[in-house]
Parts: C-alpha cells; sequence; structure tokens
C-alpha cells in the first residue's frame, strides 16, 4: 500500500459510554501502524439492541443514519463482533426498501472487526502486551459464529510478546449477556455466566480476554460482584502495550 | 374432513406464492439402478476383503459379534456354539436355503431345538398361535441378509414369505449368515439398492419391511446409562462364510 | 408441575427450573455428553459436512414442489394398499385415528414415538375414547407413568434420576423395584413385550416418507418401532407433511447426518423402511396400514416467515448446545417441543402470541444454527418473531415506550450527547468506586447478581479532541 490507509473508528455506544479506553487503543494501536485514524461525530450506535428486540423500524432508522455519518470513510474499524456483524449482515437487507440501501451494501463491504482488520487487512500480528502471564480468550458468539472469525483473535495472542495464551474451556460458549436477554431472562443470563466465570478461574489466567465489549460488560460484571483477581481486558487494551 | 383435493390444494397455493429461499435441487437419481448395482457388486468382487475387514471393525463397534466360517457347514457348529454360551436351545429361523439344506438337522444333532418358519402365510389361526408361541419362546433367531455394509457395520434384511420380521426381531439373540456376495461398502451404495428394490411394485415372496439393523436394541433413556436389548435382541451376531453360500 | 403450567409466568417456570438440583445436573450431564458424541461423529466424518448442504438443499427442494412430492406419495402409498388421511387441525388428526381405532375395535395401542402424536395431544384423545394407549420408547413410557410431557425431543426422560424411575415402576408393578438401569430396562422390556404381543393398533409417527415409493422411515434404537409396525392388526402413522422426501436417495442423505447430529451414532440401531400394510405370504404386519398427514400450522408456513424451520429433521442437536435450554430444560418451555427449534415450531403451531415471552429466551448466540445438521437459521426467525410481537404490540407499553426513546436518542447526535449528562446525574447516588452494584428499575435485574459500570467520567466522544 502506498498511500496511507484511513480508518474511520466506530466506537459502538457501550464503548463510548462505559469503555472510552478500548476506543483510545485501537486509535493508539492504530496510529502506531500507521494508519490514519477517523472518528465521525455524529456516530451513535449501530442500532442492534433495537433490532434484536424485533424494533426494526427503529433500527432502521438508526442504521441510516449511522450509513450517513460513515459514509466517506475509507476502512471502517469497530472493536465488536456484534456491531461488525450487523453492519455487515444485516445493515444491506435491513435497509434494502430504503434510500439508504447502496450506501449500506458500501459500507457492509469495508467495515472490519478490529482483529480481523489487524490480520487480515493490515497483515500485521505482532504486538506487545500491557499485562505479563497467563491470558484466556472469550469467544464472543457473533465474531465467531456470525463473522465466522476464530482465527484473527487467536493469532495476534499467540503472537504477543510478554503474555502467555491459555485455552478457555467451553470458549465457545455464550457468556449470557445477549443485549436484553441479559436483563428479561437475568436469572438464567447469571447462570450461564456463572458457568462461564467458573471456566474463567479455572484457567489460572490473570485476564480474560474478548473482542466485544457487551461479552466484557457482562463477564466484568460477574467477576467483579465476586471481587475475582481476574481482569476482563478488550483485545485492543492488552495490544495496545501501554503498561496499566 | 380435509378431503385430498383441499389438502393438497393449500399447499399448492402457498407454495404458488413464493419462489423459495435460494435455488435447490433434490439429490441425483440413477437412472438404471440395476446397472449401477451391479457395478457396485462387480467393484465388490475384488474389494471384499477390504470391505469385509471394515465390516468387521464397525459391527464390533457397535456391540456385534462376529464370527467367520469356511464354509455353510460349519454354519451350524458356530450357532451351537453361540447357544451353549448363552445356554440357551430353542431357534427359529428363516426358510431360507441360503442357510444350508441341513441345517435344521445339524442343529439337531447338536442339542438345539430348531424351527423353521412356514414358507408364507399360516390361514388357520390355531397354528398362527402356535408358531408364535415358538417365536415368542425362542431365545435364538437365525437369519440372511440382503446386505452387509461396511461403513456402518449394518445388516440389511428385507422381509418376506418365509423371513418373518420376528425371527431378528423377538428372539434374545439373532444371528446372521451371509458371504462375500451381501458386502457392500457405503451408506450411498445402499441407496442405490433401495432404489433398485422399490423402483417399482413389490414383486412375488417380497414383504413390505427392510429393516437397517445396526447392533443389538438399545438405549440410554435412563440417566443415560447404555443398556442393550430393550426391545430387540440384546445380542447380535454375523457370521461370515468364506465360501460362497449361493451357486 | 410450575414448568409446565402456562399460566405461570415463563420467567418463574425457567427459575422453577433453575433451582432444581437433580434436572440441573441431568442437563449438565446429557447435554455435556451429547455434544460429544455429535462434535466426535462429524470429526469422523469429513464427507458430512458436504451432505448437511446438501441435505438442506433436499428440504429446500421438496418445499419448491411439496404439493407435487405430497401427491406423489398419496399415489404411492394407495397403490400398496395403504390408506391416506388429511388433517388440517389436530382435532381431526385425532378423530381419524379414534375413527379407525373404534371401526377395527381397538381396545389397546401400542405407541412408538412420535412427537407428532404429541403435538396433537392423541393419548388423551385415545384414553377419553375407552382405547389404552401404552407408549413403548423407554423414555416415552417412563414419562407416561409419570403423567409428564417429553423435556427433549429425543431423549424424553432426560430430566428423571434412576431413583425416580424406579419409584415409577414400583407404583405401576406394584413391587420393589431396584434403581438399576439394567434391571429398569428389563423390567420394560417383559412388561413392553406383552402390550406388543396383545395390542390391536399400533401408532407411530414418521422421520420420513418418501414420495416416489410410499416408505415410511422409522429411525430408532429399541426396537419398539419394528414391534409396533409388526405384530398389531393396523398401523397407523401419523406424520407432519413437511417431512416428505423426494426418493430414495434422497432418503440416504438425511439418513448419513441425522444419528450423528442427535447422538452420535453412524445410523441408529433400526432404521425402518414400511411400504404399506403386509404383503401376500408374509406371517407378520399389519392388515391395514394408514398414514396421516398433519398440516396444523405448516402449510401456513410454506410461504411464511418461519419456512426454514419446516427443514427440522427432529434431531434436538440444537437444545443440546442452546445455553438456555442447558439451563432451564425443555418442561419450563411450556409447550410440546422444547429448545430453539422447539420456540420457532410452537410459533407455527400456536401462533406468534404463543411465544412473546419464548421468542426472547435466547441470546442469540447461534450455536442451534452451528449445530443444525441442514443449518436452520433459526436466531434469525426468532428475531423475525420478535419483530412479528412487536408490530402486532404485544409487549407491555413500558417496553415499547423505552425502546421508541432509545431509537429517538440514538437516532439524534445532539440528544444523544445531553443523554450523557442527565445519566451522570442520575447514576450518581448509585456510584461507588466507578461501579454500581444496585440499581432501581430497569437494571436491577442486571445489579442483583453482576455490577455494572459507571458511565465513563468522560465518554470517548468528549475525549476524542485530546487525542487528536
Amino acid at each position: 500500500m502506498n498511500a496511507p490507509v484511513r480508518a474511520a473508528l466506530m466506537v459502538t455506544c457501550l464503548g463510548d459510554m462505559f469503555f472510552p479506553e478500548v476506543g483510545v487503543s485501537v486509535t493508539r494501536l492504530l496510529r502506531r501502524l500507521g494508519v490514519t485514524v477517523d472518528f465521525p461525530q455524529g456516530q451513535t450506535c449501530c442500532g442492534q439492541p433495537l433490532f434484536n428486540s424485533g424494533y426494526h423500524g427503529g433500527a432502521s432508522r438508526v442504521a441510516a443514519r449511522t450509513v450517513e455519518v460513515f459514509r466517506d470513510a475509507e476502512h471502517v474499524v469497530v472493536p465488536s463482533g456484534s456491531c461488525a456483524y450487523m453492519v455487515r449482515h444485516e445493515y444491506p437487507a435491513l435497509l434494502r426498501d430504503t434510500p439508504a440501501r447502496a450506501e449500506a451494501e458500501r459500507l457492509a463491504g469495508r467495515t472490519y472487526e478490529l482483529s480481523q482488520f489487524l490480520v487480515r487487512v493490515l497483515g500485521k500480528t505482532r504486538f506487545k502486551a500491557s499485562v505479563s502471564g497467563r491470558v484466556t480468550y472469550h469467544d464472543s458468539c457473533h465474531l465467531l459464529r456470525g463473522l465466522h472469525e476464530s482465527e484473527a483473535p487467536r493469532i495476534l495472542l499467540k503472537n504477543l510478546e510478554g503474555a502467555e495464551l491459555v485455552e478457555l474451556p467451553g470458549g465457545d460458549e455464550c457468556c449470557g449477556f445477549g443485549g436484553s436477554f441479559s436483563v428479561r431472562l437475568p436469572e438464567v443470563s447469571s447462570q450461564i455466566l456463572d458457568k462461564k466465570i467458573r471456566n474463567i478461574e479455572a484457567t489460572g489466567a490473570a485476564c480474560v480476554v474478548a473482542c466485544d465489549s457487551g461479552c466484557l460488560m457482562q463477564m466484568g460484571g460477574g467477576l467483579g460482584r465476586r471481587r475475582s483477581k481476574v481482569r476482563p481486558l478488550h483485545l485492543a487494551e492488552l495490544l495496545a502495550g501501554d503498561e496499566r | 374432513m380435509t378431503t385430498r383435493t383441499e389438502f393438497l390444494s393449500r399447499i399448492r397455493t402457498e407454495v404458488g406464492k413464493t419462489p423459495g429461499l435460494f435455488s435447490a435441487r433434490t439429490a441425483p437419481c440413477p437412472s438404471d439402478p440395476r446397472a449401477v448395482s451391479e457395478t457396485i457388486k462387480r467393484e465388490l468382487a475384488e474389494r471384499w476383503p477390504q470391505a469385509l475387514e471394515r465390516f468387521q471393525l464397525e459391527f464390533e463397534r457397535v456391540a456385534g459379534v462376529f464370527h467367520r466360517a469356511a464354509s455353510i457347514a460349519v454354519v451350524p457348529q458356530v450357532v451351537a456354539g453361540i447357544a451353549r454360551e448363552n445356554e440357551v436351545r430353542r431357534l427359529v429361523a428363516w426358510d431360507a436355503p441360503e442357510l444350508g439344506a441341513d441345517l435344521l438337522d445339524a442343529l439337531t444333532a447338536r442339542g438345539l431345538e430348531p424351527f423353521a418358519m412356514p414358507p408364507g402365510d399360516l390361514a388357520d389361526a390355531t397354528e398362527r398361535a402356535a408358531l408364535r408361541r415358538r417365536v415368542t419362546d425362542a431365545e435364538l433367531g437365525l437369519t440372511g441378509v440382503d446386505l452387509a455394509i461396511a461403513e456402518t457395520g449394518t445388516l440389511v434384511l428385507r422381509s418376506g414369505a418365509g423371513r418373518p420380521r420376528s425371527t431378528s426381531l423377538l428372539p434374545a439373540c439373532h444371528i446372521a449368515v451371509f458371504d462375500r456376495t451381501a458386502l457392500i461398502e457405503t451408506l450411498g451404495q445402499a441407496g442405490v439398492f433401495l432404489e433398485l428394490w422399490n423402483r417399482g411394485e413389490l414383486e412375488g415372496r417380497i414383504g413390505a419391511v427392510t429393516s437397517f439393523i445396526t447392533g443389538p436394541s438399545r438405549t440410554a433413556d435412563i440417566e443415560l446409562t447404555l443398556t442393550r436389548g430393550v426391545h430387540g435382541p440384546k445380542e447380535v451376531h454375523a457370521i461370515f462364510v468364506d465360501q460362497a453360500i449361493r451357486g | 408441575m410450575s414448568e409446565t403450567d402456562l399460566s405461570v409466568p415463563f420467567r418463574r417456570r425457567a427459575g422453577s427450573a433453575l433451582g432444581d438440583k437433580h434436572l440441573q445436573e441431568a442437563l449438565t450431564i446429557a447435554t455435556t455428553k451429547f455434544i460429544g458424541l455429535r462434535r466426535d461423529a462429524f470429526d469422523e466424518f469429513p464427507e458430512g459436512e458436504r451432505l448437511r448442504d446438501l441435505a438442506r438443499e433436499i428440504k429446500e427442494a421438496t418445499l419448491q414442489h411439496l404439493h407435487r412430492y405430497v401427491e406423489q406419495l398419496i399415489d404411492s402409498v394407495e397403490r400398496l394398499g395403504g390408506h391416506v388421511h388429511y388433517a388440517t387441525t389436530p382435532e381431526e388428526a385425532r378423530r381419524v385415528v379414534l375413527d379407525i381405532a373404534a371401526r377395527t375395535g381397538a381396545r389397546m395401542a401400542v405407541k412408538s414415538k412420535s412427537m407428532a402424536s404429541e403435538e396433537i395431544h392423541l393419548n388423551e384423545a385415545l384414553e377419553a375414547a375407552g382405547v389404552i394407549p401404552i407408549e413403548t420408547d423407554l423414555g416415552e413410557y417412563i414419562i407416561q407413568l409419570a403423567h409428564e410431557r417429553p423435556s427433549h425431543i429425543i431423549a424424553p426422560a432426560i430430566h428423571k434420576t434412576k431413583g425416580q424411575v424406579a419409584d415409577l415402576f414400583a407404583k405401576e408393578l406394584k413391587r420393589e423395584v431396584a434403581a438399576d438401569p439394567e434391571e429398569l430396562t428389563r423390567i420394560a422390556r417383559v412388561e413392553l413385550r406383552q402390550k406388543f404381543l396383545e395390542a390391536d393398533l399400533g401408532i407411530t409417527g414418521a422421520n420420513f416418507a418418501v414420495a416416489d415409493t410410499g416408505t415410511v422411515v422409522l429411525v430408532t434404537n429399541e426396537g419398539n418401532g419394528r414391534m409396533v409396525t409388526s405384530l398389531p392388526r393396523v398401523h397407523v402413522a401419523v406424520m407432519g407433511v413437511e417431512k416428505v422426501v423426494p426418493s430414495m436417495t434422497d432418503l440416504m442423505v438425511f439418513l448419513q447426518i441425522l444419528a450423528k447430529s442427535a447422538t452420535g451414532q453412524k445410523l441408529s440401531v433400526y432404521t425402518t423402511l414400511v411400504r404399506g400394510p403386509r404383503r401376500p405370504g408374509e406371517l407378520e404386519g399389519p392388515d391395514e396400514f394408514h398414514l396421516v398427514l398433519l398440516d396444523n400450522g405448516r402449510i401456513r408456513q410454506i410461504a411464511g416467515p418461519l419456512r426454514e424451520a419446516l427443514y427440522c429433521l427432529r434431531c434436538g442437536a440444537c437444545l443440546n448446545v442452546c445455553p438456555v435450554y442447558r439451563q432451564i430444560g425443555g418442561h419450563a418451555y411450556g409447550y410440546t417441543y422444547p429448545g430453539p427449534i422447539g420456540i420457532l415450531l410452537t410459533a407455527m403451531l400456536e401462533g406468534p402470541g404463543s411465544v412473546k415471552d419464548l421468542a426472547h429466551a435466547s441470546s442469540l448466540c447461534g450455536a442451534c444454527a452451528d449445530a443444525c445438521p441442514v443449518r436452520i437459521d433459526i436466531p434469525k426467525m426468532l428475531v423475525e418473531l420478535r419483530r412479528e410481537i412487536d408490530e402486532a404490540r404485544i409487549a407491555p407499553w413500558t417496553e415499547r415506550l423505552a425502546y421508541g426513546l432509545m431509537e429517538r436518542v440514538l437516532a439524534s447526535p445532539t440528544l444523544y450527547r445531553w443523554s450523557k449528562p442527565l445519566a451522570r446525574l442520575l447514576q450518581r447516588p448509585f456510584v461507588r468506586d466507578g461501579r454500581i452494584r444496585s440499581v432501581p428499575l430497569a437494571f436491577t435485574e442486571w445489579t442483583r447478581t453482576r455490577d455494572l459500570p459507571a458511565l465513563a467520567p468522560q465518554t470517548f466522544h468528549e475525549r476524542w479532541p485530546t487525542l487528536k
């Protein structure tokens, strides 16, 4: 590539409001790789919470705004498997009968979840870990089964300088978040989370890493309530290499 | 009550409302199953030892007991051995020439109480009741097979005149005798035979049921603990005869 | 039993299941085992993925010409001397079976496992008409004794311990029974064999019906399918109309992946192909064969949003991997069919209103779609059901208001920007060390068992200027 790569950051609603450090890490990470990072200010949310609960009219309006906000982006990078999935796989059908249709298809084709962008677009796989010791990885459902991506995060984690990846038993099992599911069926969601946390603690890892803030909010919420020593960490934070 | 016309008409209407979800075709059927089945058999005539080896492996995997007999004359000895192991004597057998002309006498000579199924149906109710009792009392059931599928260790039995369904179902021990001509390799090949057997009308002495039997009856319905012999046989034995049985 | 009482809200039924220690243990063991067995079977079967694609295609191709294949099936069965009946509703299906029982003087019917007959509540109708139905599949026999419905599509008594089964048998037989699966199986074998031999009527479902040869296919492990179709004088098969497959060649594609998906076996112990009543010269077999084709909401879905659910092979693989099913089991769902596919089938049979809660009994994780042998996109249809429920305004007004508000805020960058200082104000009483441990209203449910992060002191939007 001759011209510097430009990427627009879709920071996600959860990321913006609760985990801004993820966005900061992504920005630093990409800049260090020579990528020019833009942040379209008008962004809010990809609309998935509305979509998943069946409010498709509302989801469509929010999606149309998002498509508009990112229309000039060369690449869109999202530190969230579920949001990237929403844009890539649901936007075209959702906006099929609206004027935003063509733009939605264009956007879908150039939106990437973070680990996919690093490994498959930029071809970068070696990073320095911001924590040392053992880390374990939770496969977010939408990244794993929606975007069919289990490789890219593992390539990054295995090549990490300073940290050692240990596989999480049941790593491909849902953490119980599921967006509104976590508050509609909270007892079931919590019990699913209990199992996930037992598996995490059994690995002896210091950190559990994921590519989705929703999963991290769920797992972090359970780990925090138990005053566990295990830290939930977004992949971006782990790769940014800054000691914290 | 819904009529045939109403039912079909409703389906047709709904089908007509949509082109479907994606372009799709059914599996291609052999246009001449007889020719394909003959090709399969011809190829197996070369490869049968490997097919047999695979059959034995898979059959034993599903808890089948495999035996090998040099010729049909040795079969009564093997059967008697099985009977002795289980300490039982009463046996019912298909009326099938491929099991050997002197089979019943040979088994009797070895201390068993064999009984051959009649060649057809029985008109008399008393006779049928008596026969039913013999079958339910028998501890051993002896049959031939139509196919032995190596891929899965499966025996395929067609019912018919002289080949009742109960012989391989009611007695606690089912013994099946076959030679290399019954061996095929895969389920896909079995499909060709099903096409061959069923395309037209069922003819002559052929019955209404084809049974694929893969090991003894089993269940894991109680706490996922595997138990055998729920309703069907507790044991299935296969006796492979090296020397061709038929002709 | 509160789990199957539909007047109890779903959430409470689920909660009840979560508190049932025996059930929890049974579910963990069973589902984990099934998952491993299925995975091993497909790991050893490289053609598996291609066959799954082919199976899906065959199901779709069949639906595209379903009227032709059903007509072919009818003609084939009638040519063999069988009778075909058409049931649009469960009542009609029950009526057909009762009429056959009455006409043939049946007093006792043995049944091989049939989810379709559960769906139409056949057993109650038979009993009311003075025909004793006897379930012969061991798991079904157990739940019949317990007066329960199946809790799993292929392992109906998975929620029962051997101790509970022994108690049931003891009560039925009026004698002591050891809690040993071998012994219990032996007892069932002896008890049920008598029934097979005495029954006047045999009732089965059908895993498949092959159109061009009029063949009804039963996939079983115990042998009861063979007994039921050979010993009684009359055989009735009740089958959903979507189970038709065009040819024997198509059938073999499904047989190669069905048992592997359900239990990890290459094939079930018995695959029984029945072409009509007994033939001349056959000693055994029914004199009469009847096929009851059941609609019950299926036909409408051919052109409906749940069309893909018609591909279902009833293997149960989706149940075993579902994080929700694995925690609450089958009874809590409340209907005949539990688990992910069960929610779709319930909507199909009872209408979308029936699943206003069940449609949300899913985190949309997609494990079901992954495990499904014919790759049914269950999460997509769950979202579609949620959309229908929203359109029909069935959800509580508080929820619709909340989402309406969410949409307004997310669709307007100005409102979105102003929502943050408002949220910071509202959260202040509840924040300790950057976390919220307890909060009223909507997120109370979250904070009962989990901490909630507080809104960041500076959102990313607010930090961006410093990053430029």
